[in-house]
């Protein structure tokens, strides 16, 4: 399936197309756009304005798709949690980790173009998904 | 500088009732530092941060039953802008004020309730930068003070 958003990726859209790959679409191919309007009628637009898989009731884009595509997972809700406050910062949640994350992906996104933001992020938010399912193993976090 | 910025603007409109949206979105505007314009158009410097966010938001009070559209804009003169951008400096100066005199207090308390203090403060001057463009002098006395804070409690913990 062909997915497409906004050029310009930062830790939402990174977030998004890493759960995308890994849990809805392993075959997921990513179009990188301008505007709304430009998105192919054969790609499923996401995290632009006026798409439904975008910022919903005060959420992030991968909240969003968290309950869109009934993905229950606790590590999940975690990881969407750290997305939330690195994107939004309206200090919902308690997640000290989100600063870094959200300076991680904007100084990648400096340095290198949106396809591989994408492919650099992808074992990044791996890594956090095993950390963070380890730490709910464990009950504490994991050395 | 001589010449002035883009700027990316917000204008809105939202029905007066019900007004848990309205104020849901003034909190917003507020934690994004936006210079108010005009009643219903708000500016921030551009970047793509700023744009995005105000574009969440615009969909967000369109989602609400009202109307909203983001713009770019060049101050027309380097005047002008600069006026702005003090006006925005004297909003966040004065919250960092309130940092200061906040540290200077918590030298009277007992190290574990200032180890705590620190972590407040620290964090609301973590937020006070996020809307800070055009930082005033008050903004490193603001992190000095906190700091100093951080360095007093050092030796007893």
């Amino acid at each position: 399936m062909r997915w497409a958003t906004r050029a310009g990726c930062h830790v939402d859209r990174a977030a998004c197309a890493w759960l995308i790959h890994r849990f809805i679409d392993g075959g997921a191919v990513f179009l990188f756009v301008a505007a709304p309007d430009e998105v192919p009628g054969d790609a499923t637009p996401f995290d632009m304005p006026g798409a439904p898989l975008s910022h919903r009731g005060g959420g992030c884009s991968f909240e969003t798709f968290l309950e869109h595509f009934d993905l229950v997972d606790p590590v999940l809700t975690e990881i969407a949690k750290a997305v939330h406050e690195a994107d939004l910062g309206d200090e919902r949640y308690d997640v000290p980790e989100a600063a870094g994350l959200d300076v991680l992906i904007r100084g990648l996104s400096m340095v290198r173009s949106d396809r591989e933001v994408l492919e650099l992020s992808g074992p990044l938010f791996d890594g956090l998904y095993e950390y963070r399912k380890r730490a709910t193993l464990l009950g504490r976090d994991p050395s | 500088m001589s010449e002035s910025g883009m700027w990316v603007l917000l204008e809105y409109r939202l029905p007066r009732e019900p007004s848990t949206p309205r104020i849901a979105l003034w909190r917003k505007l507020r934690g994004l530092g936006v210079a108010q314009l005009l009643d219903g158009l708000v500016g921030l410097p551009l970047d793509s941060r700023n744009q995005e966010r105000l574009e969440w938001i615009a969909q967000e009070v369109v989602e609400a039953g009202g109307t909203a559209g983001v713009w770019f804009a060049r101050p027309g003169s380097a005047g002008q802008e600069r006026a702005l951008a003090a006006r925005m400096a004297e909003g966040v100066a004065q919250e960092y004020v309130s940092v200061i005199a906040a540290a200077h207090e918590a030298d009277a308390e007992l190290p574990a309730v200032r180890a705590r203090t620190l972590r407040r403060l620290r964090r609301q001057l973590g937020r006070i930068r996020q809307r800070d463009y055009f930082p005033p002098p008050e903004r490193e006395q603001a992190q000095r003070a906190v700091e100093a804070l951080a360095a007093a409690l050092e030796p007893s913990s």
